[in-house]
């Protein structure tokens, strides 16, 4: 493997780790939009220590991104400029708004005024962030865009598959939060695990009929580099994680939950590269030296991030008492 | 109207700015939770106790707005200045790539902090501040080297069409500005979290005199010692700073100083006044010594040396009157103490300290204009102008509209909740000593 493949792949995980875990996170954000206040009690509490620590994986890719592949980064900055502002507005919305609405009425006091209206800023726009991240991958997909940006700034909105692909990114987010919510649900909001189940079940199927629905209008070339292993895996946990749900083994089905998206995502990264945008921009690495430190780097820190990550989860989903010895 | 490159510049330099007074508090207050946990567990003080757990939720929400806005950092590089990361994005990798680290240690182990009050043994929880603390400053760090390297390029080398690449994967650890820039934004970090945690304790006890209690006194006395203290190193790091931009940016040097011409025996300008032959001596430790102007360079490479001029006054202007006010706490304090009073029954102090407080927010601001503006026509010094790096997208001016939109609406509710925090009824502390001093 070459220095480059290994700067992918690392780009590739960091995109995946983000997909699953700071996926969910907007996906919470989506089933925020309800009415229902335990619901919404149980989004603050499941996402409210690890969002940020989700979100970092954003930037994790996007350093990673530019100082491995600085030619491609910026020649995916000028032809998603649309997309990425709309996401970062998302972003910047979503985050704020998020705490804003945790510690605006602390300590049972009334609410600072607006409160409620930063609670509806945090749910729609949880929406709009993984629409225009998805519409920025079907962008990339569709093969339209230029490296100079001249297709445009709404060039990635402009197309079916662009579209279908931004509503996917949603659906599938807000699949693998209600899973996730659900597990939760189970164990401190019982009242609430028939309701999200049904809500996992429902956008596990959306989500599954808007991938279907993709593929015939994915570009020829791209169809063919398809790895058929990952779409089949991502298949086959889709359908485990629902028929899981069905069950009722919510531990089991987080992992298949997750599975089905990681997996497409994979299938795709894979039928892209060595491409950043098809047949135009490829994914070339910086100077050799750079290159490899940063992989080095790159490495060891995932080695130091990810036991703390694994740490700092299982000290805060304990219960009190255990957690305390 | 503004053209796509003063609307881009404008963009970057707002959400900087922005993004920086998150990223100092987020740099200094973890420090300063970790005194204060400290204290409370040694001395079982339960006031310092509860002084940590006020500040950990106000810092949960400062961090969550520094977080997303430094996020908007990362992507604004790419969306404004494509060309100048194609060419030297792998030229600061190694800054960024040890940031996101910074980053990640610093959120995983904020989350620890902040939500295991009551799930981590207290000493655990002391501990895990620690990654938190040396994180913080880990990222400002390797950020300001990033910067530093814009400042004085070193390690280039000529990619495959003749043109200047960085290829020297540690040029931004080298540069010859990287010292005093990374030192003196360090301890502007601490200057600034400090005088502001002194001042909203000061204002506090101006507002309602009841408040002069033990939690108020020990919440200002903390912050006042970190930020006051500093104020005299920090000038000297900044004596340090302007010589190493006379050696390596002349022409910066002498838009800071609103020095046109070169001259023999420079004088010295303090707001209208000019001190002859000071600028010489302080600089070359002779007053007759010979000072580069802004003739130095073409007027095409001149920086714009009004503003440079004005924001470096600024700074200089708040850090010695920063040096005034610590002399003056620190006088009063050692009087106050012979005569078994206490600071903090000063009202005189207490304004002090109150106006003071968001001095040094300006002068961060200031520091950065001079810093930043001083370096133009250049983004990367003598290797690259700004304009080359322009985006080729246009109606940048709209962008920057949304941008100054959406951040005041979250300043505005950004201080309403904060109040809010600060409102809310003290948590019940364990045991109180009182009397203890401050
Ligand atoms: C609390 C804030 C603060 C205070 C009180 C001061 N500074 Fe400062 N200064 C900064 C905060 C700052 C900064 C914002 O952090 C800068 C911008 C870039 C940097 O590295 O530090 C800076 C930059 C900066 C530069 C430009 C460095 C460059 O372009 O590479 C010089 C020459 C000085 N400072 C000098 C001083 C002097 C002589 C001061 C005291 C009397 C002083 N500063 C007080
Ligand atoms: C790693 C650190 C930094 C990098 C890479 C960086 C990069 C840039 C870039 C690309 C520009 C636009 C080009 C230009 O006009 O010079 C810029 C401008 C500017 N930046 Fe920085 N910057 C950094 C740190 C900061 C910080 C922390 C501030 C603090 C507020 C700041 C303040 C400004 C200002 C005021 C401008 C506008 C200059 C002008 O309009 O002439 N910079 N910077
Ligand atoms: C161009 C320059 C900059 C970029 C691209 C940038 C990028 C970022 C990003 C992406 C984050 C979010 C990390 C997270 O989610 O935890 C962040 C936070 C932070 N940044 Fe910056 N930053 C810049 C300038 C600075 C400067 C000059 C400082 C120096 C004080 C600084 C210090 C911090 C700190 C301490 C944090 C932690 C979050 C907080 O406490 O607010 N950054 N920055």
């Amino acid at each position: 493997m070459t220095t480059s493949d290994v700067l992918a792949l690392l780009v590739l995980a960091g995109l995946t780790a983000y997909t699953v875990l700071g996926g969910a996170d907007f996906g919470a954000g989506v089933w925020d939009l309800t009415r229902d206040r335990r619901q919404r009690d149980l989004v603050v509490r499941a996402m409210g220590p690890v969002w940020e620590a989700n979100h970092v994986w954003l930037i994790f890719v996007l350093i990673a991104l530019f100082s491995g592949f600085p030619g491609a980064f910026a020649a995916l900055s000028r032809s998603l400029t649309g997309p990425l502002s709309i996401a970062l507005l998302g972003i910047v919305l979503r985050g704020a708004a998020f705490a804003f609405r945790q510690y605006g009425a602390p300590h049972g006091g009334p609410p600072v005024r607006g409160t409620a209206l930063w609670g509806r800023v945090f749910a729609v726009s949880s929406l709009i962030t993984p629409f225009a991240f998805g519409a920025a991958a079907g962008g990339i997909t569709s093969g339209t865009l230029r490296a100079d940006g001249s297709a445009g700034f709404l060039a990635p909105f402009l197309e079916p598959l662009p579209l279908v692909a931004g509503l996917l990114a949603v659906a599938a987010c807000a699949f693998i939060a209600a899973v996730y919510l659900t597990t939760d649900a189970a164990r401190a909001e019982p009242g609430l695990v028939a309701r999200l189940r049904v809500r996992a079940l429902a956008s596990g199927a959306v989500a599954g009929a808007l991938a279907l629905l993709a593929l015939p209008l994915l570009p020829e070339a791209f169809r063919n580099q398809l790895p058929w292993l990952a779409v089949t895996v991502s298949v086959v946990s889709g359908a485990l994680a629902l028929e899981l749900m069905r069950r009722g083994q919510f531990v089991l089905a987080r992992v298949a939950a997750a599975g089905a998206p990681a997996a497409l995502l994979t299938g795709w990264a894979v039928a892209l590269y060595p491409w950043a945008l098809p047949g135009v921009t490829a994914l070339s690495p910086a100077p050799s030296t750079t290159a490899g430190l940063i992989v080095g780097v790159l490495t060891v820190g995932l080695l130091l991030v990810i036991p703390s990550y694994v740490f700092m989860i299982r000290v805060l989903r304990a219960p009190v008492e255990r957690a305390r010895s | 109207m503004l053209d796509d490159l003063t609307a881009a510049r404008e963009q970057m330099a707002f959400s900087l700015g922005f993004h920086i007074i998150f990223a100092v508090l987020g740099v200094g207050m973890p420090w300063l939770m970790q005194w204060a946990e400290w204290r409370g567990l040694r001395t079982g003080d339960g006031r310092w106790t509860a002084l940590a757990r006020r500040w950990s939720k106000a810092v949960a929400v400062l961090f969550a707005v520094g977080a997303v806005s430094g996020t908007v950092l990362s992507v604004e590089f790419g969306i404004l200045w494509p060309e100048f990361m194609a060419r030297f994005g792998s030229a600061f990798g190694i800054s960024f790539t040890l940031e996101s680290f910074a980053f990640f240690l610093e959120a995983i182990f904020l989350a620890l902090y902040l939500y295991g009050w009551d799930r981590l043994s207290p000493r655990a929880h002391l501990l895990c501040g620690i990654p938190v603390a040396v994180s913080g400053v880990a990222s400002a760090l390797f950020v300001t080297t990033a910067n530093a390297w814009m400042n004085g390029p070193v390690g280039l080398v000529e990619g495959p069409d003749g043109e200047l690449v960085s290829t020297e994967p540690l040029g931004p650890f080298l540069a010859p500005t990287t010292g005093p820039q990374v030192v003196h934004m360090v301890i502007a970090a601490f200057l600034c979290t400090g005088l502001a945690v002194a001042a909203v304790y000061a204002v506090a006890m101006l507002r309602d005199p009841a408040k002069r209690d033990g939690y108020h006194r020990r919440g200002f006395a903390a912050g006042a010692v970190m930020g006051l203290g500093l104020a005299v190193p920090q000038a000297l790091v900044g004596d340090w700073a302007s010589r190493v931009v006379a050696e390596y940016q002349p022409a910066k040097f002498a838009a800071m100083e609103g020095l046109e011409e070169t001259t023999d025996g420079a004088p010295f300008s303090v707001g209208p006044w000019e001190i002859p032959n000071l600028l010489s001596l302080l600089l070359k430790f002779d007053p007759n010594a010979r000072i580069a102007g802004l003739d130095v360079v073409p007027p095409a490479d001149r920086p714009p040396a009004g503003i440079t001029h004005l924001a470096f006054q600024v700074m200089i202007g708040i850090g010695v009157a920063l040096i005034a006010l610590g002399a003056y706490a620190a006088w009063t304090w050692y009087r106050d103490r012979k005569r078994g009073a206490r600071p903090t029954d000063r009202r005189g102090l207490l304004i002090a300290i109150a106006v003071a407080g968001p001095l040094p927010f300006v002068a961060l601001i200031a520091g950065w204009i001079v810093t930043e503006v001083g370096r133009q026509p250049w983004i990367v010094y003598q290797v690259m102008r700004t304009p080359e790096a322009l985006t080729s997208q246009t109606g940048l001016e709209t962008y920057f509209y949304v941008t100054i939109v959406v951040y005041l609406a979250l300043s505005v509710a950004l201080v309403a909740i904060l109040r809010r925090i600060a409102a809310g009824p003290h948590p019940a502390p364990d045991r109180v000593l009182e009397g203890s001093a401050v």
